[in-house]
């Protein structure tokens, strides 16, 4: 039990936004930080939004949570009120130690689960997303490694060899995993294409950086092309670093 | 982190049946956090939190008062807006404190229904509505005074004076914005505040050089007290509703990032920036023109004083600035009065109706409405300094408040009091700061100190009929 990743997932839980069809099953083996949050305007102090919207966002949030049990998972939830979603999701993806982030969408059963490799995120803490969430599924675990140009083929293989080693050493049959290695030029476009095959993706988070300021991050872009469920690696938090 | 909230259970309920809403179980850094799993996010940052305090003051001391005070005092004005800045600053350091031991929305209401009860609480808080309406009505009339101005530089003649009603269609036009409006009105104060500082700082640099001469212009010096000594203290009375600001930074005091740092640095910091901002301006005013014709020039007086030094850009410079200046405080006291009604309905003191959130757009209607309606009201007065001075008084009697329930609770010493920041030069600094703040408003004029008073006695009288049984007092 206590190798349980803990993945968050963000619901905007007075807009609409619910717990899309199969991914409870997709969490079953996972540990949920089920977090509803409501972003209101300004003017709005969030104390007056809690004394109107709690009871019905509290009653949304028993639902979800009583749905992941159910298939599973372990939940632990929280309802925040605020101005700015985006700062409560890093808070709470720091106070919680998440793992990953999910982005939901709806999902059938999982059967192909295509992994973006990038050195970028630890592969260590992609390993265990991957172990901890599929390894009990039985799933079909596809390493997919977008190579830059400079990169050898010694390189690639390192790192994914190094990969498929360590997801053997969390208990994931070698079997069932593959690799595939692309040279394109857009690693984005790539993994959006190859998605359409698969089930689930996860990918690791990217370094913010002017691009992703303009663009927004890959990992949206991604789930905004590819309809199926994202989960989002988090990079290692460093210790010193303090959300201001 | 977590620091402990006031150990208070309130109780009772007001006519209409409804109960204060509970304290949370803990206030951190980045949250206030209710039973269980519910949190409050604080994501107001220090920058955020000066750009509330300055923008909400910054208007009125530079754009609207310079004329009206010279005219009063003379140079001496100068020593006014000093006076003011010292009173306000010794009000500043004990909210500080009040503000980190306490950080939740209502900000001075709050401090005093816990620290003295509800009575008290009901005084102040209804009188910080109102005094915030009679503010932002203040500044309305001063925008309008600004786009009357802008009429005369186009050489538009109006056979009407349009003041009074350019200053109601922005009253209007500012609270249906607040309603329906979603953007990001935080930003753009920040951008509207950091603007302004530029704009000033130029100008008031070269005004500066100017009065010491070095372009040869020079002036000659007058007499400093050439109205005496008696009206330095009635001008001070009158210009400080220029220092109203800091104390709406502790309205949103539960919206607040790391509160026990971002508070107090927010709260002294706008008080000595809008402080030197002020003085300067008054000294540079006065040695333009001299006082008695920056007398005559009235609300807009800055803009002949940049005229006289920049020619037209510089008067079109100033211009924009104040109408930007007005209209940010204006804002700025609106939103404030919002909060201060959520304050009140929270703990039952207003129907619970008054701080319901609109479900198309998010935002508190029946508060801004509550707001925005009377100011209107107000700005039909065009009494610009009566609306500054009743303003002033119902601050005032909070701010001499703050200072005692701060000496209340410093002696009491409760186990849940226990501010991250404590105010230097205890007990004196709070016990000066109330006397002076109760001082102050001996100096006005019986007009405005009559209206105050009604309003203070209207609001107890609503307190004993609506939530006579109330109690919001914390265990001291």
């Amino acid at each position: 039990m206590t190798d349980r990743p803990s993945i968050l997932i963000p619901i905007r839980v007075l807009e609409g936004e619910s717990v899309p069809e199969g991914v409870p099953d997709l969490l079953a083996h996972a540990h949920v930080v089920l977090l509803g949050y409501h972003v209101i305007p300004e003017q709005t102090a969030p104390g007056q939004a809690q004394m109107q919207f709690e009871e019905r966002a509290t009653n949304r949030l028993d639902e979800y949570e009583k749905i992941f049990e159910e298939a599973g998972a372990t939940v632990e939830r929280r309802l925040v009120f605020t101005h700015d979603g985006q700062k409560t999701i890093d808070r709470t993806i720091h106070e919680h130690d998440c793992m990953a982030v999910l982005v939901p969408n709806a999902t059938g059963v999982v059967e192909d689960v295509l992994v973006a490799v990038r050195g970028t995120v630890g592969v260590d803490r992609l390993a265990r997303v991957v172990a901890g969430v599929f390894g009990a599924m039985g799933a079909s675990i596809t390493l997919y490694h977008v190579a830059e140009n400079d990169e050898t083929d010694e390189d690639i293989g390192t790192l994914l060899d190094g990969m498929v080693d360590r997801l053997g050493d969390l208990g994931i049959d070698a079997s069932t995993i593959e690799t595939r290695v692309e040279r394109a030029q857009d690693p984005l476009d790539a993994i959006t294409d190859a998605a359409e095959a698969f089930d689930v993706v996860v990918m690791g988070e990217t370094d913010p950086s002017l691009a992703t300021f303009v663009f927004g991050m890959p990992a949206d872009q991604v789930a905004d092309r590819f309809l199926g469920p994202v989960l989002v690696v988090q990079r290692e938090p460093t210790p010193n670093e303090e959300t201001d | 982190m977590a620091e402990q909230p006031v150990d208070v259970e309130p109780e009772g309920v007001n006519v209409a049946g409804e109960a204060p809403i509970e304290e949370p179980e803990a206030v951190t850094d980045d949250t206030t956090v209710y039973d269980d799993d519910v949190e409050l996010e604080r994501t107001i940052g220090l920058v955020g939190g000066l750009a509330i305090g300055i923008g909400t003051m910054i208007g009125a001391g530079i754009f609207v008062f310079p004329g009206l005070a010279a005219n009063n005092a003379g140079l001496a004005a100068t020593l006014s807006f000093a006076i003011g800045g010292i009173v306000a600053l010794l009000v500043a350091l004990p909210t500080s404190e009040l503000a980190t031991a306490m950080p939740r929305s209502g900000g001075g209401y709050y401090f005093i229904s816990r620290g003295m009860g509800t009575a008290y609480g009901a005084i102040v808080g209804l009188g910080l509505w109102l005094g915030l309406m009679f503010a932002a009505a203040f500044y309305l009339v001063g925008l309008g005074h600004y786009a009357s101005a802008v009429f005369a530089e186009l050489g538009v003649a109006l056979p009407f004076s349009p003041v009074i009603g350019i200053g109601l269609l922005f009253g209007a036009a500012l609270t249906a914005l607040s309603i329906a409006g979603t953007e990001n009105t935080a930003k753009i104060q920040n951008v509207v505040v950091g603007i302004l500082l530029v704009v000033l700082t130029g100008f008031l640099s070269y005004g500066v050089l100017d009065a010491v001469g070095v372009f040869g212009g020079g002036t000659v010096p007058e007499q400093f007290f050439s109205r005496g000594y008696f009206p330095v203290l009635t001008t001070a009375a009158l210009v400080f509703t220029s220092y109203l600001g800091f104390a709406q930074v502790a309205t949103v005091a539960g919206e607040i990032k790391q509160p026990g740092r971002n508070l107090p640095l927010a709260m002294v910091g706008s008080v000595l920036i809008v402080t030197v901002f002020y003085v300067v301006t008054i000294f540079v005013a006065t040695s333009a023109f001299g006082a008695d014709r920056l007398g005559q020039f009235g609300e807009t007086a800055m803009v002949e004083v940049a005229r006289d030094f920049l020619g037209l850009p510089g008067a079109v410079a100033i211009l924009g600035a104040g109408l930007l200046a007005t209209f940010s405080s204006a804002n700025a006291s609106i939103l404030s009065a919002s909060r201060a009604v959520y304050a009140l309905s929270r703990d039952a003191l207003l129907p619970r109706k008054a701080s319901e959130v609109n479900l198309r757009y998010g935002t508190p209607h029946v508060a801004l409405l509550a707001a925005g309606g009377p100011i209107l009201a107000l700005v039909a007065t065009g009494q610009v300094e009566l609306l500054a001075e009743v303003a002033s008084f119902l601050h005032l009697i909070m701010y001499g408040l703050m200072c005692i329930a701060l000496i209340v609770l410093r002696r009491r010493n409760p186990e849940w009091y226990s501010p991250s920041y404590r105010v230097p030069g205890y007990p004196v600094v709070p016990a000066v700061g109330a006397l002076a703040s109760f001082g102050l408003i001996a100096f006005m004029q019986p007009a405005s100190i009559g209206i105050g008073i009604v309003v203070m006695i209207v609001s107890y009288l609503w307190y004993r009929y609506y939530a006579g049984d109330v109690t919001l007092k914390g265990d001291i």
